[in-house]
């Protein structure tokens, strides 16, 4: 068993997987790697790719959730998609990561709806929410906020409630 | 056991007769609202019928909010009974009602629309605000999508606080409201 950074012994399955990354050199950049739960830090311009890798070799079929990050200070957004696996016994209780850093300027990313079916309300929530724009996706828009909002994204960091007295 | 035996003791007391000491403070109370009913019966007989049809046959819509509305589920149960008050949810559309209760959360997209469900209940018409979403917002005062209190779209007329408020408080808040309607004027 390999020693990850905070000293606990991380379990041999996910040092395999964490390995099996290498493969792609300076593309994927695993970031933690813990008991049960993988990091990997992707360009958006590999995002298919390392998706599709993920999908047909590594059998995790099942897309569980998308976020997004804002970091107003790089001016960057961080999206993430959490992959598990519905079928692998041998994957039972993982959750893979692959966060995807964008510029706030220009927050378009491919949408993995092609490879990952179950991404789809995911990536509208998260386009809704924090503005990303997932191209390729055939349906973002207006979904969980109300009819009539004309406000910024509400996760990002800039937003304010309106009316309310802020304190300096 | 213990029940039969208390609900038989209450039957021999009543066999006694009225005049008995062990009645007590509960005589007085009922004869002081007999007094009450026969005043207000023969000084306004219109109103005080049309108030005692109105507060015991109190019909709630159907509108399950948020979490709340799993308390009032508990009140229509057979535990704390809510159709003993005339609070029964068994007819066939909203307007034949003639209460709302909001339980929980009302989200901004939501508002518009508990606006036209209390537009389509005819007059005379209560609002209920049940738990502490529906009052300020509750626990998400500060969210951008919830309304910070029901009352910005619909006039409350009892407020109930709780997260969720115990079915007991519930009731409590039917009897509030038979008890505003019994005192109010017809229109």
């Amino acid at each position: 068993m390999a020693e990850s950074a905070t000293g606990t012994d991380v379990p041999s399955r996910e040092q395999s997987i964490s390995s099996e990354f290498s493969q792609f050199g300076e593309k994927a950049k695993v970031a933690f790697t813990k008991k049960n739960r993988l990091k990997v830090m992707v360009r958006r311009e590999d995002l298919v790719d390392i998706a599709t890798f993920v999908r047909q070799k590594l059998m995790f079929d099942h897309c569980t959730n998308v976020t997004g990050t804002d970091f107003p200070k790089e001016k960057e957004l961080e999206i993430t998609y959490h992959f598990g696996s519905t079928d692998g016994a041998g994957l039972r209780g993982m959750i893979l990561s692959l966060a995807c850093r964008v510029p706030s300027g220009d927050p378009t990313l491919p949408s993995l709806i092609s490879i990952f079916p179950s991404a789809d309300y995911h990536e509208r929530e998260t386009a809704e929410m924090i503005g990303a724009i997932f191209t390729g996706h055939p349906k973002l828009g207006r979904f969980m906020l109300p009819e009539d909002w004309s406000d910024i994204p509400p996760m990002l960091k800039a937003y304010r409630l309106p009316g309310r007295l802020e304190a300096e | 056991m213990v029940a039969e035996q208390v609900g038989a003791s209450a039957s021999e007391q009543k066999k006694q007769g009225p005049a008995s000491g062990r009645d007590g403070p509960g005589l007085s109370i009922l004869v002081g609202k007999a007094k009450e009913v026969i005043q207000q019966a023969i000084a306004d007989p219109i109103t005080y019928l049309a108030n005692w049809g109105r507060t015991y046959s109190l019909w709630p819509v159907h509108l399950e909010t948020a979490c709340c509305s799993i308390e009032f589920g508990a009140v229509s149960g057979p535990r704390f009974d809510a159709e003993r008050f005339g609070v029964l949810e068994a007819f066939g559309s909203l307007r034949q009602c003639d209460l709302i209760v909001v339980h929980g959360t009302v989200t901004r997209k939501m508002a518009p629309r508990l606006r036209m469900i209390y537009d389509q209940m005819p007059e005379p018409k209560w609002v209920i605000a049940m738990g502490a979403c529906s009052i300020t917002g509750g626990v998400y005062f500060d969210s951008y999508n919830v309304l910070p209190g029901v009352d910005q779209v619909v006039p409350v007329d009892v407020y109930v606080p709780g997260c969720p408020p115990r079915p007991e408080m519930l009731v409590d808040a039917f009897i509030l409201l038979q008890d505003k309607i019994r005192n109010s004027n017809i229109r």
